[in-house]
């Protein structure tokens, strides 16, 4: 695969937007990098971590964003280069630390790389993290192509330093999942010196400048910061980055930056376009470059603005538009405010085909819709096929604690439910694991709002509450939940799923697994023992042990007043299948014994508990074990009534 | 009504209070178990016409159709069902009758059927350490011994013969509650499909019945005595009025004023204390004949169980005294008539019997 | 390095599948054997969450021009679409199909969850691979997983896609830099990979549809 290391400017990969995002950084001659896993942004981690030894760099999977970006900015004002990337709900993570930062200023570049998922695909929401950068005076830099992600990266920690400012690179699922064309620089010689220069000086004793105390009042320090970030807009007017491609007097001007560049770029080629429209790319969004805006703002009195989720560029350059002398014309803005430009989901070429060929009043056909027979049948074929949704792998533990959780719930009969967390456990909110999540927010958010729920007792409230989260999440944001719940003794069960691994972005390590992101053994450290430490109620069972847990379960839900623990520990089935490779049963199905459809069972096995590796072969109509699927746990055996799964020991 | 299942199972029987927790829809089925006391749904069923609501003894019971099937004549007024005989009986054995309620006559007509290798198994009743009840296959004396007692609470029996597959080929004997026998009865009516052959069942005992008592009590029983030293339970005749809890060196007792809130409502729709659909039914003897018990003879079945018992000198009779036989016929029709009236209370009307399927005239009798 | 003309410029080829089949390394391995010849490639791996039995679809586009290329494809664009999977291939026909669209199709199942439980319908296969026929210009239709097996592991399936891809002449991309790669990327498996390629080259001489 990708290559990143090599010293060799010139060579030409094809590489990840976020592959990019590292040589960048490489070439820019970090020091030191860390991050939390988040899709997006996780591969630029990834692609770090495993060769950071050898390129004499410190990288870190920390334990969240928080202690992320704090640990990275050390490394700035010790003198060396630091990156610290993160998606975008990363970002509201350390935004408390970011504006105090921001404040008081950095040494050497940091830049903070945020992975935005417009659409949602693999987040709990779309969030547009670049008004965050004009909110905190934030340089923001957004990379359209592969090639930009390295080039912009390297420059990011240029104008950091230029600056003393964190500077922000922001990229989108569509730019960091992307390999393009990357043509290598150089990498970097020098020896790096770590030294925090401001310590205490007995001869010259003064408040730090990283401080933001009551000698050195914030509000002076808001005036330094504004100061500073006026200079970035020299930095960004002359960059590069920015570009205008098109006719001297288009009948319409795009506004774009980011992924959105190359949706335009090419929507106005397959549209014909290219004499009639001209496109600005933004590369510096924010500080916005407003002499260069201006300069295209006044070839055309037609604007069009192509941007995703939110108007940030729309409204800067209204807002600036609006500043300039009464006596220039003022230009049509079209975008999100006028409704040809969608304000939710991701954009596509098809979008922005549409946005355009509506502004300038021409229709387009696409080769399917130029033939309408065509499209009627691929209309008619669509309603025939299945759908791929997501489920637990065959063998994952979370489907058995899904399941024992369910039937706890149901025998417990008052109403009880979960609150559920980010990862894979998340699935528990759809079939596979019984629908049993019902409320569903953020890191830790599970046992944050347990907190509330397990205090509504005296209103009547009696729900048992039982709070998910997996063993990643709970080092990362459930501990001071947790330490909550129990030291203002609200009525709720923690259970993590404790499967050892990080599993839903891609396995990497975290505390509970000992290792670090360099492959080092670092300390593990136990869940129990943290649990245990608070004087509470701590059960630890293995979920496939159904009886166990569901009995444990009912146990602690009747534990009133009191935060209860249970740790339903079992390694995920990836991780074991991947370590052992062999499975430990081979399960088969004695089809004489099931009953399928019938009554007593109603398919229980595919229908409600449905595992890949279990399928329903209609024309038989009985049960089937898919042995390139199955991962031999045999779990099944056990939900079957009739006792026709069978499992043999390998 | 075909192809009603859990759901409505669930609306009309469970959730309305009608459920005896007698386990005709639990045992075979994953999708209902019994928790502490209620019928819990543990996922969803989407069976149409399912067996659970087919068998279940509060859904529409057709008890003409019944009555035919094992009597070969309607449903009719007789105050304690079909009686060949009534008699007096009690266990010739000392060691059965010391582990035994009453007079021993359950466990043992049951003992001589499985020595006699009429039955290979009995379906019956067993309280576990923590004196809950379960349904349970007693294949030899010991374990017959070990279900001789009874427990006021409500028992799923038919859990144990409802879980067993079509291939099972064994005969089994039978004790239960009068609403265990009615589920049986329903179930030889029209026989399940895809599970242990119901004739195989040969003999159906069933007790008499005046109620049970609920969960509630049985958490009561727990605070107030140290269950695990409880060998037998009792609430003797008039004129006692206590619980009474046996322990190998005492007896302890509690008002049965404490006990009466505990009472099952879904008791109070019952209008069947004596067994009516069994083979033979067994009572206690009351206060007279304290150690012997009741027995009625209703089918042939019963009757060969009889002489074949006799033979074997495993039962010794009396005949029961003619005012012993009018209380209990009384005792029998006033339950009837209550729980009519109940029934009549809950749905407005005698329109509306719920599962009751009983004869324009026997109910106007039995509102007389 | 010779590299034959591209047809059009861009030229979009979709590779579509199930998670867990390679297609991911499949359009990786395409597209820098594409680098190496000198053009700029854009290959965007769309999946929803990466997971086995997921619907994966890669998009690559191919340009002498410049890397100016969105990522994705838009409604109707695809020249080429290669389906490890004859319903993903479908899915993609429907997105990004257009009368001269040319296909290549493994015709193994790959069953999703619903139908797995059996709540929902697999289509039936005939009638699906009628479908892919009519609604492409071009088609080759093969069972690779068959012959994955022979070669002892149906993730070979996705090399012989691959070597059936080069054989059908669509794409500028010739088999020496083809292997090239394979060898670079994946020394441990090569010789059996060179096996999968040629066969794959061989059903597609085999299987002309029209």
């Amino acid at each position: 695969m990708s290559n990143i290391e090599i010293d060799a400017p010139g060579t030409t990969q094809l590489l990840l937007g976020n592959e990019a995002i590292a040589r960048g950084a490489l070439e820019a001659g970090i020091g030191f990098a860390t991050a939390y896993p988040g899709t997006p942004s996780s591969e630029i981690m990834a692609t770090l971590a495993p060769i950071a030894k050898k390129m004499g760099i410190y990288a870190e999977w920390s334990i969240n964003e928080m202690v992320a970006f704090e640990a990275a900015s050390a490394a700035s004002l010790s003198n060396i280069r630091a990156l610290s990337s993160m998606k975008a709900n990363g970002v509201n993570v350390i935004t408390d630390f970011l504006v105090n930062l921001q404040m008081t200023g950095i040494k050497k570049g940091l830049v903070l790389v945020v992975c935005d998922d417009p659409g949602g695909m693999t987040s709990s929401n779309e969030q547009d993290t670049r008004p965050i950068a004009k909110w905190l005076n934030i340089p923001l830099l957004e990379p359209s192509t592969a090639q930009e992600c390295k080039d912009m990266t390297k420059w990011a920690f240029e104008l950091s330093e230029e600056l003393g400012m964190v500077c922000m690179v922001r990229s989108v699922t569509y730019l960091s999942h992307t390999r393009g064309n990357v043509r290598f620089g150089r990498l970097p010689e020098e020896t790096k010196k770590a030294h925090f220069a401001d310590f205490y000086d007995i001869d010259d004793p003064q408040q730090s400048k990283y401080t933001c105390g009551m000698q050195f009042h914030p509000y002076k320090q808001s005036e330094v910061l504004l100061k500073r970030f006026s200079k970035a807009q020299g930095h960004c007017e002359g960059s590069p980055f920015n570009s205008y491609n098109g006719p001297n007097t288009p009948d319409l001007i795009i506004f774009t930056s980011g992924i959105c560049w190359t949706y335009a770029t090419e929507a106005v080629k397959i549209l014909n376009l290219q004499d009639r429209v001209g496109i600005v790319k933004l590369g510096t969004t924010w500080p916005l470059p407003e002499e260069f805006v201006t300069r295209h703002l006044e070839r055309s009195n037609k604007v069009l603005f192509i941007e995703e989720i939110s108007p940030l560029v729309e409204q800067s350059v209204m807002e600036l538009a609006a500043s300039l002398p009464a006596d220039r014309p003022r230009p049509t803005f079209y975008g999100k405010r006028s409704g040809h430009v969608r304000a939710w989901g991701e954009q596509d070429l098809n979008l922005v085909i549409q946005s355009i060929a509506t502004v300038m009043g021409t229709s387009y056909r696409s080769r399917q819709s130029s033939n309408a027979e065509y499209q009627s049948t691929l209309k008619e074929v669509a309603k025939t096929l299945p759908a791929r949704p997501l489920t637990f792998c065959p063998g994952c533990a979370h489907r058995a604690s899904f399941w024992a959780i369910k039937i706890a719930l149901q025998l417990d009969g008052r109403n009880g439910f979960v609150t559920g967390d980010i990862g894979c456990t998340a699935m528990g909110m759809i079939s596979p694991g019984s629908f049993q999540v019902r409320t569903y927010y953020a890191m830790g958010g599970g046992v944050g709002i347990a907190n509330g729920f397990g205090h509504l007792n005296q209103f009547g409230f009696s729900q048992p509450v039982i709070a998910v989260c997996g063993d990643s999440t709970f080092f990362h944001a459930s501990i001071p939940g947790l330490i909550n719940g129990v030291w203002n003794k609200s009525n709720f069960t923690l259970t993590i799923l404790d499967n050892s691994a990080t599993a839903m972005t891609g396995f990497q390590p975290h505390p509970g697994t000992g290792i670090t992101a360099t492959g080092e053994t670092g300390k593990k450290v136990s869940i129990e023992a943290i649990c245990r430490s608070l004087g509470v109620s701590v059960q630890v069972c293995d979920p496939f042990d159904l009886t166990d847990t569901v009995n444990t379960l009912l146990k602690v839900m009747r534990n009133e007043g009191n935060a209860t623990v249970v740790i339903l520990r079992r390694e995920c089935e990836l991780v074991r299948a991947r370590r052992e490779r062999k499975k430990p049963y081979k399960m088969y199905v004695d089809s004489s014994r099931c009953i399928g459809e019938e009554c007593g069972c109603n398919r229980i096995c595919t229908r409600v508990f449905s595992c890949p590796g279990l399928v329903w072969d209609r024309d038989a109509g009985k049960a089937v074990i898919d042995e390139a699927v199955c991962e031999g746990c045999g779990l099944c055996a056990e939900v079957c009534p009739q006792g026709a799964i069978l499992k043999e020991a390998l | 009504m075909m192809d009603n299942a859990s759901k409505e199972l669930y609306e009309e029987v469970i959730e309305s209070g009608l459920c005896t927790l007698c386990g005709g829809c639990t045992g075979f089925c994953p999708y209902f178990v019994i928790h502490e006391g209620r019928i819990v749904r543990l996922h969803q069923c989407k069976i149409t016409g399912g067996q659970c609501y087919q068998y279940c003894p509060r859904t529409p019971t057709d008890m003409n159709a019944i009555s035919r099937h094992i009597f070969g004549i309607p449903y009719g007024e007789y105050e304690i069902g079909i009686a060949k005989e009534v008699f007096l009986a009690r266990s010739t054995d000392p060691e059965i009758h010391q582990k035994a309620q009453d007079g021993g006559v359950v466990t043992s007509l049951l003992s001589v059927a499985l020595t006699e290798g009429m039955i290979d198994g009995a379906v019956e009743t067993k309280l576990d350490d923590e004196k809950v009840p379960h349904g349970f296959i007693a294949r030899n004396r010991e374990e017959l011994l070990e279900c001789a007692r009874v427990s006021y609470e409500p028992s799923p029996v038919l859990e144990a013969i409802n879980h067993l597959p079509k291939e099972n080929s064994e005969k089994f004997g039978f004790v239960g509650l009068p609403c265990h026998v009615a589920s049986l009865s329903k179930m030889k009516v029209s026989p399940p499909t895809n599970r242990a052959n119901i004739e195989n069942v040969k003999l159906a005992i069933g007790l008499f019945c005046g109620w049970t008592l609920s969960h509630g009590f049985h958490q009561f029983l727990q605070e107030r005595f140290n269950l695990s030293k409880a060998i037998k339970f009792d609430i003797p005749h008039h004129p006692a009025h206590s619980f009474d809890v046996y322990t190998k060196s005492e007896t302890q007792s509690v008002d049965l004023d404490e006990i009466t809130p505990f009472i099952n409502k879904a008791c109070s729709y019952c209008i069947d204390m004596t067994a009516e659909f069994a083979d033979i039914s067994v009572g206690s003897g009351r206060t007279m004949f304290k150690g012997w018990n009741t027995v009625i003879i209703r089918t042939k079945a019963g009757a060969e169980m009889l002489e074949v018992a006799k033979s074997r000198r495993a039962i010794e009779t009396q005949p029961i005294p003619a005012e012993s036989l009018k209380n209990l016929k009384r005792a029998s029709l006033s339950k009837k008539k209550r729980s009519l009236q109940n029934i009549i209370s809950m749905t407005g009307g005698v329109d509306d019997l719920l599962y009751l399927g009983i004869s324009q005239n026997l109910i106007s009798k039995l509102l007389e | 390095m010779s590299a034959r003309e591209l047809s059009k410029d861009p030229l979009n080829v979709i590779i579509a599948g199930v998670g867990g089949q390679g297609n991911v390394l499949m359009s990786f391995l395409i597209g820098s054997a594409l680098v190496r010849s000198g053009y700029f490639v854009t290959v965007f791996d769309n999946y929803g969450a990466s997971q086995r039995l997921g619907a994966v679809a890669s998009h690559i586009k191919i340009s002498r021009e410049g890397a100016n290329a969105s990522p994705l494809l838009h409604e109707g664009d695809a020249d080429v679409i290669v389906g490890m999977e004859p319903i993903e291939l479908l899915r993609n026909l429907i997105r990004f199909g257009n009368p001269e669209v040319i296909a290549i199709v493994n015709t193994r199942p790959v069953y999703p969850i619903g139908v797995i439980s059996g709540e929902v319908d697999y289509p039936e296969l005939n009638k699906a691979i009628e479908t892919i026929r009519r609604l492409s210009a071009q088609s080759w239709i093969m069972n690779a997983t068959e012959e994955a097996l022979r070669l002892g592991n149906p993730i070979y399936a996705n090399v012989i896609l691959l070597g059936a891809l080069l054989g059908s002449n669509t794409l500028p991309l010739d088999k020496e830099t083809m292997e090239g790669v394979l060898k670079e990327e994946l020394p441990k498996v090569f010789d059996t990979n060179m096996v999968a390629l040629h066969r794959g080259m061989d059903l597609v001489r085999e299987t002309m549809n029209k």
